[in-house]
């Protein structure tokens, strides 16, 4: 065991000799493209061994992955952040859980389970969400890891690490890595806040999501999609009222089915099963270990990297395609200069004279770059619009009727706010 | 839910009954959504067998009992170091030192899917590769899987399975530090279910004749306001088409301007300005001028030569019944009573149009597929009377439904690519960077062979060696050195993220190997995680 002789041998750890003969050949000496700052040995180790703190947002396909892997690469002081609790159909890929942890939370197993394979790892979990926590919780970390299967929480994170930057304190910003899988396709990226292209810049690349016109859904529905979407989205409210369909209760979704089959079967449309009625109310994306096992290993690698400088880490993008061979692409992901987050400048658009708030509104909800639900609208001198709370919704609703441009004048600016992200988009209008 | 409200919801489903899925299908969910039950079927009959426990082997094989295969065997004689203890995360740390390392990992392995079954051998497979009955246990598995193994046991091993045309495939996995490649060694691999995502021909330049007697049969200047906006596309083009070929000899749009005349003939007949169905139709123009009728993918399999006998047998017996399905195929488009085209496909993209026009399409769709589909088994029957009585019907029924997807691939023999210097400087001239690594760690493997402890592997020794692989007269570009200075540091190092991303990649291509869904690599697969790529050469 020709590295043996080198290992840091820290009983305290929990380390033992030999441990970290493969880890350790990287961290003993350079490649040739590593870049010089790399501090070869002891002070590396020791920076990762006892000194980094890490952040993994999600514990759940990727989180599980990301956990194992960052413990085995030397990684001790690891944190852990998930709202959510085991579902059985978890099992297939979340491998730190087993039948008899259903219904558990996913962040105190998965911590359980990696503290008791890989010994002197100390994981610390949170069963909760990343908005209960504040600037001074995430400025504790070195790195933050994000395993996440929402866009919203995604946008989140990403907001506060762009806002949390102070360019006199190089240790404020926080290199965010997120990875994100679908099938057999994924991708990792590596998002310095404020330097790198960041998550906001790249809206534009998620694919849109499907969505059926209210109009074909109530009166010429065609594929076995329409008659579910009928059925959860005009049935269910019309039949309870305002009792809240929860996606997760197998006796809601067995009552979505039956409804949509037999709209189904009164428009000779084939096709709806249970599975696909599942698939469509909770947008379920499939999911695979092997995929999340590539993107975990891509996050972490990054990480490892950025940790301890031995080689370069990703400038930015890595994307993967496993449907037909192994496909790949590494590349750099622009930033965006009117991105909302990062950029500075604001958003120009251009509207027709005769728009009202509510189109314009509209149009913020459905645009690819943009995607904000449930905005509220100000100028520098008034508000236009605002969703909460309810007095000044009614008191400015109002306005939804009214046209743009009778509130703000050609090349003024609109604030847009929303509650669920912690940014606000200016935007410049200009009329056609 | 309570009792009362459900009771007029049950009332008003009582003709329907239908059971929630069972646990097995609720585990597997995600899952089946890519694979479907068929692709499950296939990974729980499936047996791998994994020759080393090494980390990046048990993260591949933890992907592959997570989804479910039937059985592994882990061939393994290696005792546990405190290496091993320290990069595996399917041992029991400190107290797996000492122990043999497949008989520690098999049971946290196992622990991950209790349908799974699992076992250690603790033998050194050149034991096995030197008596019959051991290479018949080697190539009685469905896949076998080898991480680092030294030279000349996986020439011996590959020789082996590329001998038997009927044997298991053989992924080869090689790995050093931040730089790794694997191989997938078969000789040949047949897809229907490749999951493509291009949509199939509508045959609109070829209809059928319901379809096209529909078409004709539009009353379009005295149709009602309503059915006028929801006449699908597909309609529209079919009768635009019709007309169009009857002013013009039979011929379709050709020029650029013809083109744009079409176009403008569609939108020519338009009533009201927000008929989204004529707009879409000019947006679907193209399928009357750029679908050919037969995919060139596809057409290209009718003269595939027959694979080059490698013993007494010739092609895998497996791909018996998909060859004489592809012949057949081949006859359906020569043959002068049929449309000239692969069979019709039932699937129907969703399109503007209402419920009634378009579930009549549909139907006219899925009918006529159905007819072009016993025409194409009255074939078969006729051209291969023995298999098609003995042929799976589903198999037959998916092959037909997937025919303008189908996909043959033809492997090589692990290591081949080294043989042959001409291909090796063209792939470093096309490839460098990924040629410059795979050429690095074929390097490393013959000076490990020498020296297992890697105590000589440097640069300059990988140097040597990949010139004396490639030869003298090739120019070594920048990438070599690139790529054998990364090998030189970390020759023995399987580091744990290099083992997670290799044990996701590979258990991959295993699972498209074994469910013959998606399409798997042919050739290397090189891995670099200092500058994160992946590459595929030879």
């Amino acid at each position: 065991m020709a590295a043996a002789a080198v290992v840091n041998g820290n009983a305290s750890s929990g380390d033992w000799e030999g441990r970290y003969y493969h880890v350790d050949q990287i961290l003993d000496r350079p490649g040739p493209r590593t870049d010089p700052s790399f501090l070869a040995g002891d002070e590396v180790k020791d920076f990762l061994r006892t000194k980094c703190k890490i952040l993994v947002i999600g514990a759940g396909g990727l989180g599980c992955e990301i956990l194992a892997n960052l413990a085995l690469s030397g990684f001790k002081d690891i944190h852990v952040i998930d709202m959510d609790t085991i579902d059985i159909s978890n099992l297939n890929r979340q491998f730190l859980f087993r039948p008899k942890d259903v219904g558990k939370s996913k962040a105190i197993v998965a911590a359980e389970f990696i503290m008791n394979r890989v010994p002197g790892v100390k994981v610390t979990p949170y069963f909760g969400k990343i908005q209960d926590k504040d600037e001074d919780y995430y400025m504790q970390f070195n790195l933050v890891i994000c395993g996440l299967d929402s866009v919203e929480a995604r946008r989140w994170i990403n907001a506060t690490l762009v806002n949390m930057v102070d360019p006199e304190n190089p240790e404020s910003l926080k290199p965010l890595i997120d990875g994100g899988t679908e099938g057999f396709k994924g991708q990792a990226r590596v998002i310095l806040p404020t330097v790198t292209s960041c998550y906001e810049c790249s809206l534009d690349m998620l694919n849109k999501p499907t969505a059926f016109p209210i109009c074909t859904i109530a009166n010429t529905p065609r594929l076995p999609e329409h008659c579910i979407e009928w059925a959860s989205v005009l049935e269910w409210p019309r039949v309870h009222g305002d009792k809240k369909m929860d996606t997760d209760n197998p006796e809601h979704i067995q009552w979505l089915y039956q409804v949509a089959l037999r709209r189904a079967q009164e428009f000779k449309i084939e096709g709806v099963t249970y599975s696909l009625t599942q698939g469509v109310v909770k947008n379920i994306i499939p999911a695979i270990a092997s995929t999340n096992a590539i993107i975990a290993a891509s996050c972490c690698n990054e990480a490892f990297k950025i940790a301890t400088s031995s080689a370069a880490y990703l400038n930015n993008y890595f994307m993967l395609i496993g449907t037909d061979g192994v496909y790949s692409y590494t590349f750099e992901h622009e930033k965006r200069d009117d991105c909302p987050v990062c950029g500075g400048e604001s958003l120009d658009i251009t509207i027709s004279k005769e728009w009202t708030v509510d189109r314009l509104i509209e149009m913020l909800v459905e645009r690819q770059d943009i995607q904000i639900k449930k905005p509220s609208l100000s100028t520098p001198g008034k508000q236009i619009y605002f969703q909460a709370p309810p007095q000044l919704e009614e008191a400015t609703r109002p306005n939804l009727e009214k046209k743009v441009s009778e509130l703000v004048p050609d090349g003024g600016e609109i604030t847009v706010t929303a509650t669920t992200l912690p940014f606000s988009l200016s935007l410049r209008v200009k009329y056609t | 839910m309570s009792h009362t409200e459900s009771q007029d919801i049950e009332q008003a489903t009582t003709s329907i009954a239908p059971s929630q899925p069972d646990d097995k299908t609720r585990r597997y969910d995600r899952q089946l959504r890519i694979w479907a039950a068929s692709g499950q079927a296939a990974l729980e009959s499936s047996r791998i067998l994994l020759v080393s426990s090494s980390a990046t082997s048990t993260s591949i094989l933890k992907n592959l009992v997570l989804p479910g295969i039937g059985h592994f065997s882990i061939l393994d004689s290696t005792i546990t170091s405190p290496a091993d203890a320290g990069n595996n995360f399917f041992l029991n740390a400190k107290e797996s030192i000492g122990k043999p390392r497949a008989q520690e990992a098999v049971p946290l392995l196992r622990e991950l899917n209790e349908s799974v079954q699992g076992e250690a051998v603790l033998k050194d497979v050149n034991e096995l590769l030197s008596t019959d009955q051991g290479k018949d246990w080697i190539s009685g598995f469905s896949i076998v899987i080898a991480h680092n193994l030294d030279k000349g046991t996986l020439e011996q091993l590959s020789t082996l399975l590329w001998s038997n045309p009927n044997g298991p495939p053989l992924i080869t996995v090689r790995s050093a530090g931040f730089l790794a490649e694997f191989h997938i060694q078969y000789h040949e691999h047949c897809v229907s279910q490749s999951h493509s995502e291009t949509a199939p021909s509508l045959r609109i330049t070829r209809p059928f004749p319901a379809l096209l007697e529909w078409a004709r049969s539009l009353d379009l200047a005295n149709m009602d306001p309503t059915t006028h906006g929801h006449i699908p596309f597909v309609v529209i083009l079919v009768r635009l088409v019709d007309e169009w070929r009857k002013s013009h000899n039979g011929d379709l749009p050709k020029t650029a301007a013809e083109k744009k005349e079409f176009k403008n003939q569609i939108l020519a007949l338009k009533i009201k300005p927000d008929e989204e169905n004529f707009d879409e139709a000019e947006a679907q123009a193209w399928r009357v001028w750029s679908e050919p009728a037969i995919p060139s993918d596809v057409q290209s399999l009718f003269s595939l030569s027959p694979l080059p006998s490698t013993s007494d047998s010739s092609a895998p017996a497996r791909h018996t019944t998909f060859h004489a399905l592809l012949g057949t195929l081949a006859d359906f488009t020569k043959d002068p009573s049929g449309p000239g085209t692969l069979p019709l496909s039932a699937t129907l993209p969703d399109m503007k149009s209402d419920t009634e026009s378009y579930v009549k399409l549909q139907n006219l769709y899925r009918e006529w597929a159905e007819v072009e589909k016993t025409k194409f088994k009255e074939l078969f029957a006729k051209k291969h009377p023995e298999l098609a009585q003995t042929a799976n019907p589903e198999e037959v029924d998916t092959f037909v439904k997937n025919s303008h997807h189908l996909r043959v691939l033809r492997g090589k023999q692990w290591g081949a690519f080294d043989q042959n210097r001409e291909a090796l400087a063209d792939a470093l001239m096309m490839s460098p960077k990924e040629t410059a690594t795979h050429l690095g760690l074929s390097a490393l493997t013959n000076l490990l062979a020498k020296d297992p402890d890697a105590s000589n592997v440097t640069a300059e020794t990988l140097r040597t060696e990949v010139v004396s692989i490639i030869g003298e007269s090739v120019d070594l570009p920048e990438e070599v050195d690139a790529a054998l200075g990364e090998i030189a540091r970390a020759p023995t190092a399987d580091i744990p993220n290099m083992a997670a991303f290799l044990g996701g990649l590979v258990a991959q291509e295993a699972i498209k190997m074994i469910t013959e869904q998606y399409v798997p690599l042919n050739g290397y697969c090189i891995v670099d995680l200092v500058d994160s790529w992946t590459g595929v050469v030879g």
